[in-house]
């Protein structure tokens, strides 16, 4: 009885939905199986960070208010009166800071496996989107509760944007909203965090997804090299698939621990007049690119230290973004030159955060 | 106050008593359900190795060979692990707090003598379990295991019974008759509630020597891991049907303050120490969660993909929640070490008055005559602070002033919570006006200005 429900009900919903088409594709489907399989499980981390992101983003959404008297105080009421406020609050911050990272680790980890060679270049171009938006994500979102800290780190970063060649000063006041930090920039950053910035993220998430559908996993060179029998792989669905719910619980985990026992808190309500409190830092994921400006001299040859700066990163940025169309995996000293920049990106990343933190 | 104190800088006494606490935890758990484990899974294998199947017949096989290997992994984590953390727990707690434990062990001497011998009894059967394999009928050696259950558990029915009465001691504590504290209100869903734990980690333990095993080695044993992995991953169904309807039979039985208490954490702010409890209980409400999908996800529906790095995780997952759980169940009796009747700090309830009026210099038996603030910090505050590191002084004194300092500690004082809100999460501070002045002064000099200055 149960078993001719169930039939009809998939035959109903495939006759409407495609179901079986759907099937097809799980059923092909395969995931190689070595020794760096563990990195492809970092995708499926960031999408689950991004799901609790856009669940809590909501209910904050309920009792957060864009307004200058009343952002912090907002914040402080979610935090202090609300049932399960500071829960959901915290659960937002901490997620936001995790998903970054994870971001990173996906990012050079897809780098340095080469995932990004033919026919994957598009994957990749999305992929470094999606975090240039995360990025836009954790600046807009670090303001919100305007508190003392926040505005101070988030008037240093509009600064620095400012200096962006030709189009600095547009997007300074693009951003600001107004001759200072104020009620402009708050409306708008409130207004890319929740509305520019979530659609961006769905229409790009989408292409990065669907690509990776249509390519499958990539699969390192030394598993290439294998002969065919000797190449290992597992189905996606139902075997990588309930592996991939495994590494969720143990991120999740990881996730509410650090929520509960690191609780995040709201600093004092920015007073625009006060003076700036010393040792102002960005978040963590901005503090190499800080770090690294503030020991730039003023000039480096004709150009402005910090503009000098942010070509540099430019530079850097576009170098990864093109590593696809240059290392094409013909020539093995290409492909050696992009290990070996990939590494010192890397590395000089770690040292400027480290440095950045201790400075 | 009728010892002296033992200072443990940077962790606190609580937590020496705590690290050790849940490390035995871990071990004496895995002791009881470990038991029943034995003995179910011995029982089937026998049972199934006459089966007709032929594949049934030869994973009872290996299952029977299996529990040889696994038996020496139980033996050796609970009779040495367990039993040194055992022992190291008591050498703790009689120097971190005296008075608690002198208490415990006055009112129930028989009780800890009777624990003494099952737990002796235990351990010679599981040594007698172990070097028996192949030397004895299988019907005997099934016959120990059944008899190793028995003891583990017993073991377990007694110790239940002082834990729970420190958290509920009801009748106790007007008649003082032992079977009123022994026999409380959280005595029977904390038995059960820690049997059902106890099972779900004997499952948890067999996954992770089942998931050593190296499935290349041949199909047979591919098979078999795969099998014996569905099979420890199933110890977890009791407590995911049952574990949650005992939760709320505990926690119908824990005293309204305590309730109220959580739910302050709920309704307000997650940072402090106000909410502590109430953070320690999502924690182990959310790991307890993803720890059994964990199981279904993992070793149930995907035991071949189940490798034995994800089982260590599976193990660290599961041995946090256990963790958190026995920190949440320390936590629900605060301020008493035995609730309503002695503080954490070693003060009865009742005596509280009476130090207010003829002073705390009066009562201990330990005063420094030469400063008075410091024994009082030491004898009343540093059994849950220290001055540095855990719940540290410095940090909580802020920008207090030495005024400020004074009126803080009179609020403490107070025993009418409408006036002290901190009655809920700390014991009063119990002293004469100048007692209270000179600790004040004693804490306004740990202060790094004031000291300099």
């Amino acid at each position: 009885m149960m078993t001719e429900i169930s039939q009809s009900t998939f035959e109903w919903l495939d006759q409407r939905l495609g179901l079986s088409g759907l099937a097809e594709v799980a059923a092909k489907k395969k995931v190689p199986v070595h020794k760096q399989s563990f990195w492809y499980y970092m995708g499926g981390i960031a999408m689950l960070l991004l799901t609790v992101q856009f669940l809590t983003g909501i209910l904050l959404m309920v009792y957060y208010v864009p307004e200058l008297s009343s952002a912090n105080s907002s914040v402080l009421f979610i935090n202090s009166q609300i049932d399960f406020g500071w829960f959901v609050r915290s659960m937002h911050s901490w997620a936001a800071n995790l998903l970054i990272f994870v971001l990173f680790a996906h990012m050079f980890s897809a780098y340095f496996m080469k995932a990004y060679r033919k026919p994957r270049e598009l994957t990749w171009v999305s992929g470094l989107g999606l975090l240039v938006i995360g990025f836009g994500f954790g600046f807009t979102g670090y303001l919100l509760p305007w508190d003392e800290v926040a505005f101070f780190a988030t008037k240093i970063g509009i600064d620095i944007a400012e200096q962006t060649p030709f189009a600095g000063e547009f997007l300074a006041s693009l951003l600001k909203g107004g001759a200072e930090v104020g009620q402009g920039t708050l409306s708008r950053f409130f207004t890319i965090h929740v509305i520019v910035l979530p659609l961006a993220l769905f229409a790009l998430a989408g292409i990065h997804l669907l690509l990776v559908q249509l390519h499958g996993m990539s699969e390192p060179k030394s598993f290439q090299d294998k002969p065919a029998d000797k190449k290992k792989y597992e189905m996606f669905f139902p075997d990588f698939l309930l592996k991939d719910l495994m590494i969720w619980l143990l991120a999740f985990n990881v996730l509410a621990t650090i929520v509960i026992l690191f609780p995040w808190g709201v600093g004092p309500e920015a007073d625009p007049f006060a003076p700036a409190p010393a040792g102002i830092k960005p978040e963590w994921y901005f503090l190499g690119m800080f770090q690294f400006l503030k020991l730039l001299p003023a000039h480096v040859g004709f150009i402005e230290g910090e503009k000098f700066g942010l070509l540099v990163f430019a530079l850097i940025g576009a170098v990864f973004a093109a590593a696809p169309f240059i290392d094409k995996g013909h020539n093995p000293k290409l492909s050696k030159f992009f290990d070996i920049y990939g590494f010192m990106v890397l590395i000089g990343l770690v040292v400027f955060t480290v440095w950045g933190y201790l400075a | 106050m009728n010892y002296p104190i033992w200072s443990l800088p940077i962790i606190g006494g609580s937590w020496a008593v705590g690290l050790i606490s849940i490390i035995h935890i871990f071990m004496s758990h895995f002791a009881v359900g470990g038991g029943i484990f034995f003995a179910v899974t011995e029982y089937l294998a026998l049972k199934r190795i006459n089966s007709s199947d032929s594949k049934l017949r030869r994973n009872a096989e290996m299952m029977y060979e299996y529990l040889k290997k696994h038996s020496k992994f139980f033996m050796m984590v609970t009779t040495v692990a367990g039993a040194v953390t055992g022992v190291a727990i008591w050498f703790t707690i009689a120097l971190v707090s005296p008075d608690g434990t002198a208490s415990l062990i006055q009112t129930y001497s028989l009780g800890w003598a009777t624990e003494y011998l099952f737990f002796v009894a235990e351990i010679a059967t599981v040594f007698v379990y172990f070097y028996t394999w192949d030397k004895i009928s299988k019907e005997q050696h099934l016959a120990l295991a059944k008899w190793y259950a028995f003891l583990s558990v017993m073991t377990l029915v007694i110790i239940n019974g002082i834990l729970s009465f420190m958290l509920t001691p009801a009748g106790w504590l007007k008649t003082s008759a032992w079977y009123e504290g022994f026999f409380n209100p959280t005595y029977w869903p904390s038995l059960l509630l820690r049997l059902l734990v106890m099972v779900a980690i004997a499952g948890m333990y067999a996954l992770v020597t089942t998931a050593r095993l190296d499935a290349s080695e041949s199909e047979e044993i591919a098979d078999f891991r795969a099998y014996m992995l569905k099979y420890s991953s199933k110890w977890f169904i009791p407590v995911f049907f049952v574990g949650p309807l005992v939760g709320f039979w505990f926690f119908s039985q824990v005293p309204q303050v305590v309730m109220e208490n959580i739910f302050t954490g709920i309704q307000s702010s997650g940072v402090g120490n106000f909410s502590i409890l109430t953070r320690a209980i999502y924690l182990s409400l959310i790991l307890s969660g993803t720890v059994l999908v964990f199981a279904l996800v993992g070793p149930y529906l995907n035991p071949r993909g189940f490798s034995f790095a994800s089982a260590i995780a599976f193990m660290v997952c599961g041995l946090a929640v256990t963790g958190m759980g026995e920190w949440s169940r320390e936590m629900l009796r605060k301020p008493y070490v035995i609730y309503n009747y002695m503080y954490s700090n070693g003060l009865r309830k009742a005596d509280i008055e009476t130090i207010n009026k003829e002073g705390f210099t009066a009562f201990s038996k330990w005063e420094d005559p030469e400063n008075i603030g410091g024994s009082m910090f030491r004898q009343q505050c540093m059994i849950c602070h220290t001055t540095d590191g855990y719940r540290s002084m410095k940090k909580l004194l802020g920008e207090r002033d030495l005024e400020g300092i004074k009126s803080f500690l009179f609020m403490l004082r107070e025993t009418d919570p409408e006036k002290n809100n901190y009655l809920n999460i700390m014991p009063p501070v119990a002293g004469t006006d100048e007692e209270l002045n000179a600790l004040a002064e004693y804490l306004y000099t740990l202060k790094p200005v004031a000291s300099e200055s």
